[in-house]
């Protein structure tokens, strides 16, 4: 889906050169095409809530008990991790609507600023503002559902082994 | 601070840009608050996955250049004007009419044809007889003499 996206952009900008009119910088128009391309493959892609945030893979287990563990407050990262995180990312991101989801990677993963996504979405920033609010509570919750499914999860393997 | 505080500040903005007073007010308060405890625990993981999501560089396929150069290609007809693409599709056909038509026009006015009425009009209205008779009263001079000659010549 991805290289799907990066192809359309492409497109896109090849096709609509001509309607640049040099107002803005070239990067800013490249960045329009790409989240306006994005957001709308976002949109028509199907999503599953069901698979959501009813069960952890084993790699995502492992790498929630290593953050857990480390109590997260390093930086300590790999590649192969970060997949991992970002398979998960992808997961508890499935629970919000595309436009939420995006204001929320833009903003949450990516650092930039409310304005700056402003500029890239045609939205006005206090719209920003509440779509990043309300993902960023929704998304926790889903983690916080995650997170207590597993803890509940290792309890009952616990309680089990005891008897 | 209560529940709700905490779970403002946490969903108001990144965790990157709270500030330090802020995270340390939240670590104090979660010493003693399981339930918030939970809540900061989950928005560092989304921290995490977000950034980590973010830091994934994805390598396109060795095909991509080809691949978009191809739909490009490909998408090239469809952004012509209208009437373009209809020219180039019947262009065929109006050329070839267009020939036909000038080829009909230079059979029918350039090629001469058959002259009607240059073959020997005065004998085949008239005979000699009839004219030297003076049966052919309307007749002008130079019709007589025309007549009267061609008779001649034919009979030599």
């Amino acid at each position: 889906m991805v290289e799907e996206a990066a192809q359309e952009v492409f497109m896109k900008a090849y096709t609509q050169l001509g309607s640049y009119e040099g107002r803005g910088s070239l990067e800013g128009w490249l960045t329009k095409i790409a989240t306006n391309t994005c957001l709308n493959m976002v949109r028509g892609a199907k999503r599953r809530p069901e698979q959501i945030v009813s069960e952890l893979t084993e790699n995502e287990n492992e790498w929630l008990d290593e953050k857990l563990a480390i109590a997260a407050n390093e930086d300590h990262r790999s590649a192969e991790r970060d997949l991992i995180a970002a398979d998960l990312a992808d997961r508890v991101l499935g629970v919000l609507s595309p436009e939420d989801r995006l204001a929320l990677t833009m903003i949450d993963g990516d650092d930039a600023t409310i304005k700056e996504v402003a500029e890239m979405t045609g939205w006005s920033e206090s719209k920003v503002k509440v779509r990043a609010f309300r993902a960023r509570r929704r998304v926790r919750e889903a983690m916080e559902k995650l997170i207590g499914g597993k803890k509940e999860q290792e309890l009952h393997l616990k309680s089990a082994g005891e008897l | 601070m209560n529940n709700s505080h905490i779970i403002d500040i946490l969903d108001n903005a990144p965790l990157s840009e709270l500030t330090e007073t802020q995270l340390a007010s939240m670590r104090t308060h979660i010493e003693t608050c399981s339930s918030c405890a939970r809540s900061y625990e989950s928005a560092v993981l989304t921290s995490h996955v977000m950034h980590a999501r973010v830091a994934v560089e994805i390598e396109p396929s060795p095909f991509f250049a080809t691949t978009v150069l191809a739909r490009i290609r490909e998408q090239q007809p469809e952004n012509t004007p209208v009437m373009l693409r209809l020219w180039r599709s019947a262009s065929y056909l109006v050329s070839s009419l267009a020939i036909t038509t000038a080829a009909l026009a230079v059979l029918s006015f350039v090629v001469p044809g058959p002259a009607i009425g240059s073959s020997e009009p005065a004998t085949t209205a008239y005979s000699a007889e009839s004219v030297i008779l003076g049966d052919e009263e309307d007749l002008s001079y130079e019709q007589v003499l025309s007549t009267i000659y061609a008779e001649e010549e034919e009979s030599k």
